[in-house]
């Protein structure tokens, strides 16, 4: 029975050591995927020894990877939930290290010949939740709003959810589409469409002035707003961790941090932390 | 004439050009336009599967299988020096072992679990697949305040709101069973009702959890068979130390709940026998007092990883039967009822060695009775038989994940037995006046999905 259980533990120790990181597998949020590539571009250039694999498919898919241990690390354009932070908790006896990597204004998207220019936080709410269906209702045409969003595996249509819309339901109307650029092309292409994203992907269209209130003056996700906090929708990009980082891992997370690192954020289209 | 006819000819080549190019562009835009019309087909074929989609991606399918293979210390019945009484072995490590069978090859658990998750609401159904048969585990519904997303109500069958192994998945747990006294006192570890959880997603209510229920009080599969209905709550807490990467969790528990004899008889303590007729028909209490708590600590030191330190303590009050501390179940046959007062508790710690690997210790004690000592157990006047008998579990084993499905775990469990009276004449007792050899090894592949 002993030589049994001997065997075995060693056996399975073996399989367990075998393997050593030389890769950092990075997986997550699509919105921080750009940014994730020219960072690990420029450091494998910077470091060839290294290599870095970035894939998206969104925060929630980047965060169910880091518990169940297929990526070192995840992105994610919102905070890990209570749940998910348990999860990684039993799994691994950790708490995860959040580091917060990049700044976001979230954009509103409206068709280039779309008259309307700002809005509030309040309509953008009342528009994703169809309290508002007309463009009329907001100072634009008389026209059916067409909603265009993202899925939801997505951190930044749980962003949105949470601070835009407080937590309700979107309209079911709304057309639900794989990354952030494809909400881009819808708007580009429907004259009375509306979507948001990332500040980073909004080429080719207009993005709206937000106000925080009826009264607010209007402003748009610019740097300067973002940083100052007069921007309204602005969140934060994060890194996730299991463990205290170290290695080659804490290497490239302190590079990202850098100046270097960081000008990287502002030529993709965000905004620098440090 | 030596320049009018390579001008000619340059005039035709150029003219020649001119047109193909036309004719290409032509060609470029009728293709442009013939993509543009398939894309904008496949546009709309998606448009009409989107509401489809969308209901499918809230069915949410999971499941997990735990096959394993068992090697008892003794085989099963084992009765030592007695000459008759057999004893179980493997009875707490997933089943007692057939008689005269020291190994075996089971799936422990085969679980289907379908969701349907419409955020605020949600069905759950999960049932259990083995070569014991088919059983349901779940089927509760879930329905979510949408206000403050705070407060929400279970109504079903669904696992017990009491401490922390209950709730913890069998398929995430480390240990392959959970500990005798949760076996003991919540078997199957659900039970019929309904239950109210306050569990704020931000601010300072996030850091604790609260949920209360009543219940008929007989698990998961048994209907009810009393009026009484039992209280089951928990108040708990989580204290993260995020600088430090230490989190503290804990919580208190309650049980307050009640069973039906159907006996005049009633046994108290070791030597207390009431045979009133008053019994018949009378609520004995069935009280539990539980406390919780969990350390998370993320080690630093590379190679290893985090660690977690686990406790749980019960004491109560137990409505059982004269061999097996579990709870009372008035039945057709009339069954004299044992009251014992009990005291259980477990420490466990588990290290992650990397990514792949956990190494973990667990030390399990379960006092079915509080107030006698074992060696009283079998003597002579003393009423006391084998729900009587404590047991001490040591256990040590590894984890090893291979990917993100597939885990193998190797644990082995020394269970000790507190030796009963010597001279007992009970066969069923004669095995236990010495250490019954119910140590059990198991080896576990689980895939999980």
């Amino acid at each position: 029975m002993k030589k049994i259980l001997l065997l075995l533990v060693a056996a399975i120790s073996a399989f367990g050591f075998y393997r050593q990181a030389t890769t950092i597998t990075v997986k997550g949020s699509d919105t921080m995927v750009i940014l994730a590539q020219r960072w690990a571009e420029a450091y494998m250039a910077k470091q060839p020894e290294v290599t870095v694999q970035v894939t998206g498919g969104g925060s929630g898919t980047g965060i169910s990877a880091l518990i169940n241990g297929t990526t070192d690390i995840c992105n994610a354009s919102r905070p890990m939930k209570q749940s998910e932070k348990t999860s990684l908790k039993l799994r691994y006896s950790t708490l995860g290290v959040e580091i917060k990597v990049a700044k976001d204004g979230l954009a509103v998207y409206v068709n280039e010949s779309n008259p309307v220019k700002e809005l509030s936080v309040q309509q953008i709410k009342d528009i994703y939740t169809m309290k508002t269906t007309n463009w009329k209702q907001v100072g634009g045409p008389d026209a059916k709003i067409i909603l265009y969003g993202r899925e939801n595996n997505s951190g930044t249509y749980v962003y949105f959810k949470d601070n835009v819309l407080n937590g309700e339901d979107y309209a079911p109307t709304m057309q639900s589409l794989p990354g952030t650029a494809a909400v881009v092309n819808a708007v580009s292409k429907d004259k009375f469409g509306i979507g948001y994203g990332g500040a980073a992907y909004g080429k080719g269209i207009r993005e709206v002035m937000v106000k925080k209130d009826a009264d607010s003056p209007a402003f748009g996700p610019t740097e300067a707003n973002v940083k100052s906090g007069d921007y309204p929708i602005s969140r934060f990009l994060y890194m996730y961790v299991r463990n205290r980082p170290s290695g080659a891992m804490k290497e490239y997370i302190d590079w990202i941090l850098s100046p270097e690192g960081q000008a990287l954020v502002s030529k993709v289209g965000y905004f620098p932390v440090r | 004439m030596r320049t009018v006819v390579p001008v000619f000819v340059a005039l035709s080549i150029a003219a020649g050009i001119a047109a193909a190019q036309d004719t290409s562009a032509l060609d470029l835009r009728e293709k442009l336009e013939e993509v543009k019309g398939s894309v904008e087909g496949i546009n709309e074929v998606l448009a009409e599967m989107k509401p489809a989609l969308d209901a499918l991606r809230k069915i949410k399918v999971s499941g997990y299988i735990q096959a394993q293979f068992q090697s008892g210390e003794g085989a099963g019945g084992w009765n030592g020096a007695a000459t008759s009484g057999p004893a179980s072995i493997g009875g707490f490590a997933g089943g007692s072992l057939p008689k005269d069978v020291a190994s075996r090859f089971s799936v422990r658990r085969g679980r289907l679990k379908v969701a349907y998750d419409n955020d605020l609401t949600q069905y759950v159904l999960q049932i259990d697949v083995t070569q014991g048969g088919v059983g349901i585990k779940d089927a509760y519904v879930m329905v979510r305040e949408p206000w403050m997303r705070t407060l929400s109500l279970t109504a079903g069958v669904f696992d017990r709101p009491f401490g922390f192994e209950i709730s913890h998945s069998s398929s995430a747990r480390e240990t392959p069973e959970r500990s005798r006294m949760f076996q003991t006192l919540f078997p199957g570890e659900r039970d019929l009702g309904m239950k109210l959880e306050v569990n704020a997603l931000e601010g300072f209510f996030s850091y604790v959890n609260l949920k209360a229920g009543l219940f008929n009080g007989t698990g998961p599969t048994a209907n009810e068979n009393d009026n009484a209905k039992d209280f089951i709550g928990r108040a708990g807490f989580t204290i993260p130390f995020q600088e430090i990467n230490l989190s503290v969790d804990g919580g208190v528990s309650l049980y307050s709940g009640s069973v039906r004899s159907n006996s005049p008889i009633v046994y108290r303590k070791a030597t207390d026998r009431d045979s009133s007729g008053a019994n018949v028909g009378k609520y004995f209490d069935r009280q539990y007092l539980g406390a919780d708590l969990q350390l998370f600590y993320d080690l630093p030191v590379s190679f290893l990883g985090g660690l977690s330190i686990r406790a749980e303590v019960i004491q109560g009050t137990q409505p059982a039967t004269q061999t097996t501390n579990a709870f009372y179940s008035p039945g057709t046959t009339v069954t004299p009822l044992y009251e014992r007062e009990f005291l259980g508790y477990y420490v466990a710690y588990i290290q992650n060695i990397g990514l792949s690997n956990q190494f973990m210790l667990k030390y399990d004690v379960f006092e079915p009775n509080a107030n006698a000592s074992s060696a009283n157990v079998g003597a002579p006047g003393s009423f006391m038989n084998l729900g009587d008998i404590k047991f001490t579990t040591f256990g040590l084993g590894w984890i090893h994940h291979w990917d993100a499905n597939v885990k193998f775990v190797a644990y082995y469990e020394m269970i000790s037995n507190d030796k009963v009276f010597a001279g007992t004449t009970s066969n069923s007792l004669k095995p236990y006046v010495e250490d019954i050899h119910d140590n059990v090894f198991t080896f576990r592949v689980q895939y999980k999905f």
